[in-house]
């Protein structure tokens, strides 16, 4: 499998805020590659300079094989973390506008049938200030997809939207990824992330802290943590030794262990207070490392 | 397809579909020729209330020929003797003895009766009118009203009565009237254009007569005419590229398109708008210009230069109002900016009148020579009588070319970099520091 996108040693500065920290990311073509990470911690800068729309100050970027210039942005799809759509265009004029910029050859038969694929094909003939959020983030969508790109980059693509348009949004991601596209996106939901992706990158504060498999990711972090199900809930856990953290998911309880923990004494502890449901040894949640990395020094409950 | 013309496209419908754009087109002539037709329209309809006239005559000559005038002229011209229809007020002259002890009080009597509407103006005519020492008040004529400017009475009472004061000079000279008649046949001095010669046929054509229709009017509509073609295409461009930038629209469009397609986009497809307007108005001016017979004003060896002006004029202009547009991030700043960035356009309107004057001055060559101001000023100076030398507009075009160029390349570089740049409005500093780092 080649790379499909070489980031190498890319820098971005915003006056003395350093924004996108000498990072080097490797996309590997036909994949699906997460990008997660805190507000404010560069994953839309980086992005951004992927579409040649903000220039890196340092450092290269590869695409298809060559320096990005900006000429084969015809051949990503890119879906901006903010939304904005001609709001006095009728919606069938402007998906087949956008279909028109990206080379579709027909245009007008392709806006039908994706109208019709996400439930709007009423709407057609309305202007598209008439649409709801929800539809105006499908609009948003099709547009990006419309010509079928060899590579997607989709910000936030779930954000705002209710889960059965979530799950149409993503049958066809991974239709397109079938059909060869490579998906790139940003969330925040990691269990989205956790699911869908290939791969995982996580930037923080401008550097990268996570990337690879969700698997090894998760090697790296070992079997330091219990899911825990028990009658008293999280009560169970107070005054135990050896929990360095609890995330609390109310019927049930993501427990980590401090370095050098044995389980079993935990077990112990908790099997003298309450009654035990589930007691399961696992290595930690996506997001439960992604709360370790962001946010280290904070204290010991899920928000 | 290419993706600028795409645009252009949009742009094109989105401006030409909206019922704004229908109703400036309507309303634009009616606004530009507003003015005339007003005019046009209350030029028959005189005030036709009779008018009651005291006349002080100090020198005992002309009052009494002064009312018999007017009552003849009651008798004789006020009525249309056809339809039957009041066309002008009768006059009624009150003649009312001067008052030599107290001529101050008289006036102040008289003009009383005025404000309270007895009378509608009174006249004094001063003891020495036939000999006049020149300063004197004995020797002048006075007509007192409360609008004492704008009055068709006055007009008719200085007549008769500077015809009658004639008459008594000429008389006292003792010579027939009939023979003194052409002493006061006034020679008037008559305006013509050039005489030219028919490249075809080689005969000499007679100069026209040159008029103030043709002299002020022809350049006045071209130059109104494009200023107001740059307002329906070109300065939209501040408010809607700021639009767009802040409902993030711009943002997907450069997910297809480069900001350099993106900014000549909107330009080209402003430019499409305003060669329809000025499509419709310049075809439909001839056709009307010709039907009223009067074809000969139109100048048509000027419209290829309006065109090439105007084409350079909206891009030059509409890519530095893109680019002002794209430093935005709301319709505060967008305002503030205006004004400013429409100097250039306004200057040339402010400067009209002297430049229409004498358009071979050194002034207006000057000024019609620096490139925001060639469009319109050297388009005047064009549609004017005279003939200017002809390298003039040739190095004015290469100026706006030049000058197009450059607001191009600059435009597009704002463009590019400020296009996606939201928060503080970037400091001009910034923007230069931009500029040259590209």
């Amino acid at each position: 499998m080649s790379n499909i996108i070489e980031i190498s040693g890319i820098t971005k500065t915003f006056g003395s805020h350093v924004a996108v920290d000498n990072l080097t990311l490797a996309v590997p073509e036909g994949c699906i590659y997460g990008f997660i990470g805190p507000n404010g911690s560069g994953k839309t800068t980086t992005i951004r300079m992927i579409m040649n729309i903000l220039y890196p100050d340092q450092g290269s970027i590869r695409i298809f094989g060559e320096e990005q210039t900006g000429g084969n942005i015809g051949r990503i799809g890119y879906l901006p973390e903010e939304r904005g759509l001609y709001r006095k265009m009728k919606l069938r004029e402007l998906i087949q506008f956008h279909g028109e910029l990206k080379n579709v050859p027909n245009p007008g038969k392709e806006a039908d049938y994706w109208l019709e694929k996400f439930d709007l094909a009423p709407w057609a003939r309305k202007k598209v200030e008439t649409l709801s959020k929800g539809m105006s983030q499908k609009v948003q969508f099709i547009i990006t997809i419309i010509d079928k790109p060899a590579v997607i980059i989709l910000d936030e693509p779930f954000s705002g939207l209710d889960p059965v348009n979530a799950e149409v949004i993503r049958e066809v991601i991974l239709d397109l990824r079938k059909g060869g596209s490579t998906v790139i996106f940003s969330t925040h939901d990691m269990s989205v992330a956790e699911k869908m992706c290939d791969f995982i990158f996580m930037i923080y504060k401008g550097k990268k802290v996570l990337d690879g498999t969700l698997q090894s990711i998760k090697d790296k972090y070992g079997q330091d943590t219990v899911l825990l199900q028990t009658d008293l809930g999280a009560a169970a856990l107070s005054d135990i030794d050896g929990i360095d953290r609890v995330n609390d998911f109310g019927q049930m309880q993501e427990v980590r262990l401090l370095p050098g923990t044995d389980p079993q004494r935990i077990l112990e502890q908790v099997i003298m207070k309450t009654r035990i449901s589930k007691f399961e040894m696992s290595s930690p949640s996506l997001e439960d490392i992604f709360i370790r990395i962001a946010r280290p020094e904070k204290n010991n409950n899920h928000e | 397809m290419n993706k600028t013309i795409v645009i252009a496209k949009r742009e094109y419908r989105a401006a030409v579909r909206t019922k704004g754009f229908l109703i400036t087109l309507l309303l634009l002539p009616i606004f530009m020729g507003g003015g005339f037709i007003v005019m046009a329209l209350t030029k028959d309809k005189v005030d036709t209330t009779d008018k009651r006239i005291a006349v002080v005559d100090q020198s005992g000559q002309l009052g009494t020929y002064l009312k018999t005038r007017s009552e003849e002229r009651n008798g004789r011209d006020i009525i249309d003797s056809a339809s039957g229809v009041k066309k002008f007020p009768a006059y009624f002259i009150d003649l009312v003895a001067p008052d030599l002890n107290d001529p101050a009080g008289q006036k102040l009597k008289l003009s009383d009766q005025v404000r309270n509407k007895q009378i509608n103006a009174f006249v004094q005519i001063g003891a020495d009118i036939i000999h006049p020492v020149p300063g004197k008040e004995q020797s002048r004529i006075f007509y007192y009203s409360e609008n004492s400017l704008m009055d068709e009475t006055q007009n008719w009472i200085g007549y008769v009565l500077n015809d009658k004061i004639r008459e008594f000079r000429i008389a006292e000279l003792g010579i027939a009237p009939e023979k003194v008649r052409d002493l006061f046949y006034w020679v008037n001095m008559e305006g013509m254009g050039l005489a030219s010669q028919d490249t075809r046929t080689g005969t000499i054509k007679e100069a026209k007569k040159s008029d103030i229709l043709q002299t002020i009017m022809v350049p006045y509509i071209l130059m109104f005419l494009m200023f107001m073609t740059l307002m329906m295409s070109a300065i939209p461009l501040l408010q809607a590229v700021m639009e767009e930038k802040s409902e993030r629209i711009a943002e997907v469009l450069l997910g297809s398109v480069t900001p350099t397609q993106f900014m000549m986009g909107k330009v080209i497809g402003g430019l499409a708008v305003s060669l329809t307007t000025t499509g419709i108005y310049i075809i439909g001016g001839i056709v009307s210009i010709k039907s009223m017979g009067m074809s000969d004003i139109i100048p048509y060896n000027v419209l290829p230069w309006f065109f090439a002006y105007m084409l350079l004029n909206i891009i030059m202009t509409g890519c530095m109002f893109a680019a002002l547009g794209s430093t935005c991030n709301d319709s505060k700043d967008a305002q503030a900016i205006q004004f400013p960035a429409m100097l250039p356009l306004i200057i040339p309107m402010f400067v009209m009148m002297p430049v229409i004057q004498n358009p071979l001055g050194s002034f207006a060559t000057a000024m019609s020579l620096i490139p925001p101001f060639t469009p319109m000023l050297m388009l005047v100076r064009q549609a004017t009588q005279v003939t200017i030398p002809i390298w003039q507009p040739i190095a004015g075009l290469a100026g706006v070319l030049i000058f197009t160029l450059i607001s191009v390349w600059l435009g597009g570089r704002i463009f590019r970099s400020c296009i996606i740049m939201h928060g503080k409005r970037p400091k001009m500093s910034i923007l230069l520091k931009q500029l040259l780092k590209g």
